[in-house]
C-alpha cells in the first residue's frame, strides 16, 4: 500500500422509519456536519468529496450527487458518487480510501445515505432482475435471498432457529444504539413465531424500511493527527464479486466475500480470525446472510455458522461480538448501512463508542454487500 | 513516498451508432472487454480489477453493473461502479494503481441510450420540487447557456455551425462513431431548433457503444513493449445544481479540474498540449471548455476550435456515447500519442482529455497524458 | 462481435419495459414552506445572514452551502436573465425584484418578444393547481411592473412534510442475436433454448455470446427439456408494489435438464405447509406452458409444478 489511510471523524443521522422534515440532501447535510465536527474540520479542509447511495428508483433523483452538492457545501471540489445496490456506502468508502492511498487527496470526505421511506423498496429492487428474463417473478432481494438460505438448510442441517438466534441477538443489541430506530426486546420464539414473508424468511427476520445517512472523514497519515490522536487505521479493504448466474455458483458459501477476506486478511497480518479480531460489524439485509458470513470470513468452519451463534460466542459478552450496533436490525438505510458498519467500527478501536463499548477493541472487522449476494467486501480496521 | 505511475495500455471501443439494435448491453460490453487485450501480450487474467461506468436510468434497471458483470469479465474481481462518465471510473482506476494496491485494472463505460427516453433521463437528473415540474433538463440549460454566451460575446450562428461541421468531418475521418453523411454548415444551422439558439446539430449526439481501457503500473507498460501513455494529473471539480448561480458565461469546474490536473502533472498551462480530446455537450460547452482549460481568453473559444490539436477525433458533439465520451476522449487521446507519425513530422507528446456530466455540464474531470 | 454459428441476427421488434412507480418526497423546510404557500400566491424565499436573499427557497445556499437565517416573502416582479426555447416552450431565468439568484420558469411569451433584461411579472394559474410550484404559470412581460420588494414572511405555513410524485420510464430494450433467437424458438417451437458454455455441453440460460465465467466464446445452440430441478426456492407470502401474482406462491430458481444455470419461475402452491415439504430444492419440476397463443416472452410458461413421486 502506498500511504496509510484512517478515520479520523464520524458522523451519523438518527436514523428514522421516515422523516418528513428533511429533504434526501438535508438528511446528507446532518451526517456531514456531524463527522465533519467529529474530525475538527470544515469542509474547506476537505479536499475530495464521495457520495454513495443505492440505486436511483429509490428515491426518484438520477445522479442525486448533483443535486446533494449544494446541501453539503461541497461546490467546486472533486466530487463522485459511487453505487452498488446495498453495498454502495461501503464502495463509496473504499474509493475514497484509494484517493487518499494513491495520493490524490490528504483528506476525503465519504457520505452515503439512502431515504427509503420516499419510493417503494421492493419494487425498486425488483428491477435488479433482467426485464427479459425472470423480472416479473422478483420479490426484490426478498424472495431470492429465501431461497439461499432454504438451500444452505437442507444441505446443513441448520434450522430456522439460527436465524432467529441472529434477529434477537442483533434486535436487543439494537436497543442500546442511539441511532437506531427499531428498538424493541424481541426472543428467538417471537422471531420463530413471526408472519412469514418469503419463508423460510420472516417478519422479525427482516430489518426495518429506514432513512438515514452516514459520513466519514479519511484522512491520510500525514494529516490524520489534526483530527485525533487515534485514528481508526484501515489495515487492509477489498469488495469483489461473482457473475451471478454461474453454473457452479455456491449457495454455501459467499465466494466473492471468501475472496475478499483472504485479501484483506494477507494485508492486515490476521492469521486466525475467530482469535484476533475484538469485534465485527456486518451487513445483514436479512438474519440468515449473517450465518453465511461467519463461515465465508472464516469466523468458524464451513457449515458451523448455526453452531456458532448458538454458543453465543457473537453476543455483545461472547469471545466474537458480531454486530453489538444491533446491525441492519437496528435501522437499514440500504446505502449508507457500509458506512454506518465503518462508523461502529472505527468507534470501538478508538475506543469511543457512545453506548456499547467492547473493552478494550483494538481490532475490528467489517463487513458489507448488495446485489444478489454477488457484491462483498470486508475491511480491517485498527487502533 | 513514491507511488506508482499508470499508463494507459490499450483501449477497444465498438462502433458508436445511433442505435445497436441487434445487440445487447452485454454484447456491447463482453465485445470491447475481450478486444482490449489485442497485441498487449495481457489477458483477462492479469486484470487486477473492473470499474465500470453506465446508468441504471438508461440500462433500465437497478444495480445494472450486478447483471453485466460476467460481460465485465469481473467475475471472481475487484469491481466498481462509478455512475458517471467512465474517465471518472478511470480517475479510480489510477488511484488504485498509484496506491500500490494493483497493478493492473480495466475500466470499461457504455450506454445505449436508444433504449430510453433521453429526456426523461436529463429530467429525472434535476431537483424533483422546482425545476423538474417546469420542464427544465439538459436542452432548456444548454440553451440558456448558449443564449447569454451568444448575447454577451457577439459570435454568430455560422460560426458555431463551421465548428460542428468540422468535428462531424473529423469524426468521420478518424473516429468509431457511425457518421453517414457529413453535415456541412448550412445543414447544421437549417437543422431543427433543439433549445434556441441552438439547432439539433449544435448539441451532442447521443449514441450507443462501449468502450474498455487498459491500465497499468508503469512497470507492467515497460514489459507491453509499447511506447507508454503516461497519465501524469488528474482533476475534478463540480459546481452547483443551481444553473442560475453558476459563473455566468464560463465553466469553472473545467477551470479548478485544469489547475488541479496541470498542478500534478507540473505543466505551467494546457496549451502545452499537442493533443486536446473535449466532451462539449454543446458547441457553446465545447466553447467554455477551451476557455476553462485556458486555451483561449474568455469568448474567445471559436478562435482556437478550428487548431488540429484540439478534437481531432471529432470529440462529443458528433458521438456522445453518454457515460462513455470522456472515457473514448482517453482512449482517442492515447492513440494519437502512440501512433506512429508520418517522416519529418513532429510526435506529439502531451494530451489534455476532458470529460464532463449533469445538466449543462456541471461536472468536469480533466486528465493529463504525456509519453 | 462475433456470433454462435446459427445465430442470424433475427429481426424482432424492441422489448417494451416500463419502469412505473408513486413517490412519496420530503420537500424539506424551505421548499416544503414555499410549495405550502402556492395556494396562498406567496412566493417564499430565504435570507441569509449577510442579508441576501434567494427566491425560491432552498435549505441550502447554492454557493456554499450556508442555511437561511430566515424565510421571506419574494415580490411577483422582476427581470429575465436568461433563455431559451424547447419543444415551443420559452424558458428562462428571473431575477425578482431584492433576490440575488435566477428563478427557473416558463415565460409566457413569444420568443421574438422576449430579451434579457426586460421587468417580468408572475401569472398565477388559472386552474387549482394545488402545492405545486405550478401554481405559478410562468412569468409574462410587464414593461411597467413596479419594482417589487422582499417582505417578511407573516403567517408562514406549516411546511409539507411529503408530495407525492410519479415516475415512469419507459425502455425499448434491443433483444439481440441471442435473446432474439431464444424468445423466437420459445414463440415457434415452444423450446427452451440456450447455448453451451464455453467449456461445457450443458447449456447456459439465458445464451449469451461470451461465457460469464470464463470470458470466452460460448458454444452451440441446445434445446434444453421443459422439465428440471429446484435448485433454491422460497415461499412467498409477502404483498408487495407491483407483485403480478396472488400471494401465497413459490419463488423458484429452476436449473432445466440439460441447462446449467437458472430460470426464474414460480410454482402455485395451496398452503405454506404442505409446500414446505412439496418445494424444495432437488425436488423435479415441469413447465405448464400457457393455453393461450405463445408470444415468445419467460410466461410462454404460466408456471412450473412439481413432478409427484
Amino acid at each position: 500500500m502506498g500511504r496509510e489511510v484512517g478515520i479520523v471523524g464520524v458522523g451519523q443521522t438518527h436514523h428514522s422509519r421516515r422523516r418528513t422534515d428533511v429533504s434526501q440532501a438535508g438528511l446528507v447535510r446532518e451526517a456531514v456536519d456531524r463527522a465533519l465536527a467529529d474530525a475538527n474540520l470544515s469542509m474547506e479542509d476537505i479536499d475530495t468529496i464521495v457520495i454513495a447511495t443505492g440505486p436511483v428508483l429509490f428515491a426518484a433523483v438520477n445522479q442525486p450527487e448533483k443535486w446533494v452538492v449544494d446541501a453539503i457545501g461541497a461546490q467546486g471540489k472533486s466530487v463522485v458518487r459511487l453505487t452498488s445496490g446495498g453495498g454502495a456506502g461501503f464502495a463509496g468508502a473504499l474509493a475514497g480510501y484509494y484517493q487518499v492511498a494513491g495520493g490524490y487527496s490528504e483528506r476525503t470526505l465519504v457520505v452515503a445515505y439512502d431515504k427509503l421511506s420516499e419510493g417503494q423498496l421492493q419494487y425498486s429492487i425488483s428491477t435488479l432482475y433482467d426485464p427479459f428474463w425472470g423480472r416479473e417473478f422478483a420479490v426484490g432481494i426478498m424472495g431470492f435471498s429465501a431461497a439461499y438460505w432454504r438451500a444452505r438448510m437442507d444441505v446443513l442441517g441448520h434450522t430456522e432457529e439460527a436465524a432467529a438466534m441472529v434477529a434477537a441477538k442483533n434486535r436487543n443489541n439494537a436497543i442500546k444504539n442511539p441511532y437506531a430506530h427499531q428498538k424493541k426486546a424481541v426472543t428467538v420464539e417471537d422471531v420463530l413465531n413471526s408472519k412469514p414473508l418469503c419463508w423460510p424468511i420472516k417478519l422479525l427476520d427482516v430489518p426495518p424500511i429506514s432513512d438515514g445517512a452516514a459520513a466519514i472523514v479519511l484522512a491520510s497519515d500525514k494529516v490524520a493527527h489534526h483530527s485525533t490522536t487515534r485514528p481508526a487505521w484501515i489495515r487492509g479493504m477489498a469488495y469483489c464479486c461473482e457473475a451471478d448466474n454461474a453454473p457452479e455458483r455456491s449457495l454455501m458459501l459467499s465466494e466473492p466475500l471468501a475472496i475478499a477476506s483472504r485479501q484483506v486478511y494477507r494485508a492486515a497480518g490476521i492469521t486466525n480470525p475467530r482469535r484476533q479480531f475484538d469485534v465485527v460489524e456486518v451487513q445483514e439485509p436479512y438474519s440468515c446472510f449473517e450465518l453465511n458470513y461467519y463461515e465465508s470470513l472464516g469466523l468458524c468452519p464451513p457449515g458451523q455458522a448455526a453452531d456458532l451463534v448458538a454458543s453465543g460466542a457473537t453476543q455483545v459478552d461472547g469471545d466474537i461480538p458480531v454486530n453489538p450496533s444491533g446491525g441492519c436490525m437496528g435501522a437499514n438505510p440500504i446505502g449508507a448501512v457500509g458506512v454506518i458498519r465503518l462508523i461502529e467500527a472505527a468507534t470501538q478501536v478508538m475506543g469511543r463508542n457512545e453506548t456499547h463499548q467492547i473493552k478494550d477493541a483494538k481490532l475490528a472487522l467489517v463487513q458489507s454487500g448488495g446485489g444478489w449476494a454477488n457484491l462483498r467486501g470486508c475491511a480491517v480496521l485498527s487502533a | 513516498m513514491g507511488l506508482s505511475q499508470v499508463a494507459v495500455l490499450a483501449s477497444a471501443q465498438t462502433e458508436l451508432r445511433p442505435a445497436w439494435r441487434d445487440a445487447q448491453h452485454i454484447d456491447l460490453i463482453s465485445s470491447v472487454v475481450t478486444n482490449v487485450f489485442k497485441g498487449t501480450g495481457l489477458t483477462l487474467d492479469d486484470v487486477d480489477f473492473v470499474i465500470d461506468s453506465g446508468s441504471d436510468v438508461l440500462d433500465g434497471r437497478s444495480i445494472s453493473n450486478c447483471g453485466f458483470l460476467g460481460a465485465l469479465g469481473a467475475h471472481h474481481k475487484e469491481e466498481a461502479r462509478v455512475e458517471e462518465d467512465g474517465l471518472w471510473g478511470a480517475l479510480y482506476g489510477v488511484n488504485k494503481i498509484r496506491s500500490g494496491a494493483s497493478q493492473i485494472g480495466l475500466i470499461v463505460a457504455y450506454s445505449k441510450p436508444s433504449e430510453s427516453d433521453i429526456d426523461l433521463y436529463w429530467a429525472s437528473m434535476v431537483e424533483p420540487f422546482y425545476q423538474r415540474p417546469v420542464g427544465f433538463g439538459q436542452k432548456a440549460a444548454l440553451g440558456i447557456q448558449a443564449q447569454r454566451y451568444l448575447a454577451a460575446h457577439g459570435i454568430k450562428d455560422d460560426a458555431l455551425a463551421a465548428i460542428v461541421a468540422k468535428r462531424w468531418a473529423d469524426a468521420a475521418a478518424n473516429s468509431k462513431a457511425s457518421i453517414g453523411e457529413v453535415p456541412d454548415s448550412a445543414a447544421v444551422l437549417a437543422g431543427a431548433e433543439a433549445a434556441w439558439p441552438l439547432t439539433e446539430l449544435m448539441i451532442s449526439r447521443p449514441l450507443d457503444g462501449a468502450v474498455a481501457v487498459l491500465i497499468g503500473s508503469g512497470d507492467v507498460a515497460r514489459r507491453t513493449g509499447r511506447p507508454p501513455v503516461f497519465i501524469t494529473g488528474m482533476g475534478t471539480s463540480m459546481e452547483t445544481h443551481a444553473l442560475a448561480e453558476r459563473t455566468e458565461n464560463k465553466l469553472d469546474s473545467v477551470a479548478n479540474a485544469a489547475r488541479m490536473a496541470l498542478g500534478k502533472a507540473g505543466w505551467d498551462s494546457a496549451a502545452a498540449a499537442d493533443v486536446i480530446e473535449t466532451s462539449g455537450s454543446s458547441v457553446i460547452g465545447e466553447l467554455l471548455t477551451f476557455e476553462g482549460l485556458g486555451l483561449a481568453a474568455e469568448g474567445k473559444g471559436a478562435d482556437v476550435a478550428s487548431s488540429d490539436k484540439i478534437n481531432r477525433s471529432g470529440g462529443a458533439l458528433p458521438a456522445d456515447p453518454i457515460m462513455a465520451t470522456g472515457l473514448v476522449r482517453l482512449a482517442e487521446a492515447a492513440k494519437q500519442l502512440s501512433a506512429p507519425v508520418k517522416a519529418g513530422a513532429a510526435a506529439p507528446s502531451k494530451a489534455i482529455v476532458h470529460g464532463t456530466g449533469g445538466v449543462a455540464m456541471q461536472t468536469n474531470c480533466v486528465f493529463t497524458l504525456e509519453v | 462481435m462475433f456470433y454462435a454459428p446459427d445465430t442470424a441476427p433475427i429481426d424482432l421488434p424492441t422489448f417494451k419495459s416500463t419502469i412505473s412507480l408513486p413517490y412519496t418526497l420530503t420537500p424539506g423546510r424551505a421548499a416544503g414552506v414555499f410549495l405550502a404557500e402556492m395556494p396562498n400566491r406567496r412566493i417564499v424565499g430565504a435570507r441569509f445572514a449577510d442579508g441576501t436573499v434567494i427566491a425560491p427557497a432552498q435549505d441550502f445556499s447554492p454557493r456554499d452551502g450556508e442555511e437561511p437565517t430566515e424565510l421571506v416573502q419574494a415580490p411577483e416582479t422582476g427581470e429575465l436573465t436568461g433563455f431559451t426555447r424547447v419543444n415551443g416552450v420559452v424558458l428562462g431565468l428571473v431575477r425578482l425584484d431584492g433576490c440575488r439568484n435566477s428563478f427557473v420558469h416558463r415565460i409566457l411569451a413569444d420568443l421574438d418578444q422576449v430579451k434579457v433584461g426586460q421587468r417580468v411579472a408572475v401569472q398565477w394559474a388559472a386552474g387549482d393547481e394545488g402545492t405545486s410550484i405550478l401554481a405559478i404559470e410562468g412569468f409574462v412581460p410587464a414593461a411597467d411592473a413596479a419594482v417589487g420588494e422582499v417582505k417578511p414572511l407573516v403567517g408562514a405555513a406549516e411546511p409539507l412534510g411529503v408530495i407525492n410524485y410519479a415516475m415512469a420510464l419507459h425502455y425499448d430494450h434491443a433483444y439481440g442475436p441471442y435473446y432474439g433467437r431464444m424468445f423466437d424458438e420459445l414463440k415457434e417451437n415452444g423450446v427452451v433454448m440456450g447455448v453451451r458454455g464455453s467449456n461445457a455441453d450443458e447449456a447456459l440460460l439465458p445464451p449469451r455470446e461470451i461465457d460469464d465465467i470464463t470470458h470466452k466464446r460460448t458454444g452451440t445452440w441446445k434445446a434444453c427439456a421443459d422439465t428440471g430441478t429446484i435448485r433454491a426456492c422460497s415461499l412467498i407470502n409477502v404483498e408487495v408494489y407491483g407483485q403480478t401474482r396472488q400471494v401465497p406462491y413459490a419463488y423458484a430458481e429452476i436449473v432445466l435438464d440439460g441447462a446449467s444455470t437458472k430460470m426464474i419461475h414460480v410454482i402455485e402452491i395451496d398452503d405454506l405447509e404442505t409446500a414446505k415439504q412439496q418445494i424444495k430444492p432437488g425436488a423435479r419440476v415441469r413447465a405448464v406452458w400457457t393455453t393461450g397463443e405463445r408470444r415468445g416472452a419467460v410466461s410462454d410458461i404460466e408456471r412450473f409444478e412439481v413432478i409427484e413421486g
